[in-house]
């Protein structure tokens, strides 16, 4: 168990800032989430925190003991990697009891420590084959053996189910998450899949361009986005987006007002942020707006539709599968104005 | 799979005919040495040419053995006319010496070619630090100068050591030449071994040392034996050098002592491709060794490919 505090943590190539001052503090056995597109910074953070980059400015601490120059292979920290990094001349075995001799341990000590992380993860039929006669699921699997045989205080993980099909990085997310319940250890997580933060994560930090945009709970991040590009990563199909300016306390767009609770000051440029599932669908002329299908998705357990309301408005609709709607149908959606999300158009920031 | 039989013949024909004229080409020469290393002196210049020995003989590798038992002087060196063979070469004596110089030398040489070589290499490829990149210009720009261009400054140089004449000599000067191209090409090879490996093994525990030893190593295999074969090579063939920086047999390498049988008046060439033949044998020796090591994919399974 361990808690890591990033205190301004920053990493420059050369003139680039790749993380900027980041200010993070991760609790005992947490799982933490770092989200975010591909060069946001999150990677490097964890390699940070793993020792692998070394760190320009600001402190890391390990509880409270400064880890900031200390070399990896003193940190206690154990990482998975998106390429699973096996060692290849070596058997699964080996490699998942590469970080014990290392650590002086006895013979026997190690044996133990490796049957019980193989049998954990349901790969003791494999020890004796080499990673190049595995498949993609199990070779994550020895990576994992190989994270989980040290006990570390730190567990973290750059994308490990990143280069899984669905179905595969579906039943290991479960897996991960099992994990961490058993051992209770801290775990750093990086991804840049919205569904593996979203059920993994006890707290997500959504990053872009080397900075935290919000650090909040799952549910937090996804109902209360801070920010327009947090409300527009998270969430799928996307949130909608509506520029529209505020006129006599309700949201204005062409011709189209909407009432809202708590509205900002008149005159101000506002985008109005409404989530796929968040509206009522009923027949034409009985509810608030009425739209033109254009596109029906259907899913199985729902389906998407996008389409086209009044003022040239597009806007993707989450429906239940009930629901049959056909290109070029009339339907009417009512919105609940207390789900809707209002962002300042200059600051992007939530209001 | 139904394609005409015509142009499949045709393209057997062709890969054949070609094929075969490649080898003829790399290994005529060393054919006709094996031959003629057999054969007498007069048989070796008849024409037209034997081109297997009429009557096989190994009375030319005898000779070499028996050289080293018998002092040859002006006095009794000609021991036949050299027509007719069982001429024997003045420093006759001194090839299988000479042969041990060569192997001592092309040992030192490898060994410590891959020593310096490995943690260069690991240090430039794998470790972040500034100027890595002109550490390893500087080293290959020594090799752009031609050799014969070094000769007369080295030589100053290993005067002022105290080394002309001794084994050292040529086993610092070869060093010189081998250490920048097997920097280089290891240089490559770790490079190509995924960094996520080398993290992996930092976070598991190691240093620098037990990354070298545990990762980069055992997957460089190919590299390390290419390298170890092109240095004892470079050693065992080198001339120039060896010709400016040794005075005496007692530090003389088989190059020298061989070019040495080719005489102004009179040439043996039975018995100077009898000492070709011999001077070939270690470096086919350490082909045939090695090539099993000579394997691609050594990464396999890794990661993800």
């Amino acid at each position: 168990m361990a808690r890591i505090t990033c205190a301004a943590l920053t990493k420059k190539y050369g003139d680039v800032v790749a993380v900027d001052a980041l200010d993070l503090e991760i609790a005992h056995g947490e799982f933490m989430v770092l989200l975010g597109p591909s060069g946001c910074g999150k990677t490097t953070t964890l390699n940070m925190i793993a020792g692998l980059e070394e760190i320009s400015a600001g402190r890391l601490s390990f509880d409270d003991a400064e880890v900031t120059w200390t070399p990896p292979h003193r940190r206690e920290v154990a990482m998975v990697f998106q390429s699973y990094a096996l060692y290849p001349n070596k058997t699964v075995r080996e490699n998942i009891a590469s970080p014990l001799p290392l650590r002086r341990q006895p013979a026997a000590a190690i044996d133990s420590a490796v049957a019980a992380a193989a049998a954990q993860l349901e790969i003791t039929h494999l020890l004796d084959r080499r990673p190049n006669e595995l498949s993609g699921g199990q070779r994550q699997r020895v990576a994992l053996g190989r994270a989980i045989v040290r006990n570390p205080a730190v567990f973290l993980m750059d994308g490990p189910l990143s280069n899984l099909d669905a179905t595969l990085r579906l039943s290991m997310r479960g897996l991960i998450k099992r994990l961490h319940q058993d051992l209770k250890s801290t775990f750093v997580y990086v991804t840049h899949d919205q569904a593996e933060a979203m059920t993994l994560a006890d707290r997500i930090a959504v990053m872009r361009g080397g900075l935290i945009q919000q650090l909040d709970t799952p549910e937090g991040i996804y109902e209360r986005p801070a920010n327009l590009f947090v409300a527009g990563f998270l969430g799928s199909p996307p949130i909608n987006l509506i520029e529209g300016v505020m006129a006599g306390g309700a949201f204005s767009r062409g011709g189209w007002r909407l009432a809202l609770p708590n509205p900002p000051a008149d005159g101000r440029s506002v985008t109005l942020g409404l989530r796929p599932e968040d509206v009522m669908v009923a027949a034409p002329g009985l509810a608030r707006l009425d739209a033109r299908v254009e596109l029906v998705s259907p899913l199985g357990s729902e389906t998407h539709l996008d389409v086209v309301a009044e003022g040239g408005l597009k806007l993707t609709l989450r429906v239940p599968k009930e629901w049959r709607a056909a290109v070029g149908d009339q339907i009417g959606f009512g919105i609940d104005p207390a789900r809707l999300h209002l962002f300042d158009r200059a600051s992007e920031l939530r209001l | 799979m139904n394609r005409p039989l015509a142009p499949r013949v045709t393209r057997a024909l062709l890969l054949t005919v070609f094929s075969a004229l490649f080898v003829l080409y790399v290994a005529g020469p060393v054919a006709w040495l094996v031959s003629s290393s057999l054969q007498t002196e007069a048989q070796i210049t008849e024409v037209p040419p034997n081109w297997l020995p009429p009557t096989p003989s190994i009375a030319n590798f005898e000779a070499i053995f028996a050289a080293s038992e018998r002092v040859v002087t002006y006095e009794n060196r000609r021991q036949g006319e050299a027509l007719t063979s069982n001429f024997l070469p003045s420093g006759a004596a001194n090839l299988l010496p000479a042969m041990r110089n060569s192997l001592v030398v092309g040992a030192w040489v490898a060994a410590l070619n891959l020593l310096l070589s490995v943690t260069a290499a690991y240090a430039i490829a794998v470790i972040d630090f500034r100027g890595r990149r002109a550490t390893l210009y500087v080293a290959l720009a020594t090799r752009v100068v031609p050799d014969i261009a070094l000769v007369v400054p080295l030589f100053l140089v290993i005067r002022n050591l105290g080394l002309i004449n001794s084994l050292g000599a040529l086993v610092v000067t070869y060093l010189a030449i081998t250490v920048p191209f097997t920097i280089f090409i290891l240089i490559s090879y770790f490079e190509g071994i995924p960094r996520d490996l080398y993290r992996a093994a930092r976070i598991d525990g190691c240093g620098h040392g037990r990354a070298l030893w545990h990762v980069y190593l055992p997957l460089s295999l190919p590299a390390l034996v290419a390298s170890l074969t092109f240095a004892f090579l470079t050693s065992w063939n080198e001339f120039v050098f060896a010709l400016v920086l040794t005075q005496n047999v007692a530090a003389q390498t088989l190059p020298i002592i061989i070019s040495g049988f080719i005489m102004d008046f009179t040439t043996s060439f039975s018995f100077v491709n009898a000492a070709g033949v011999i001077a070939i044998i270690p470096p086919v020796l350490m082909a045939v060794v090695f090539q099993r090591y000579i394997v691609s994919g050594l990464t396999a399974g890794a990661v993800k490919g």
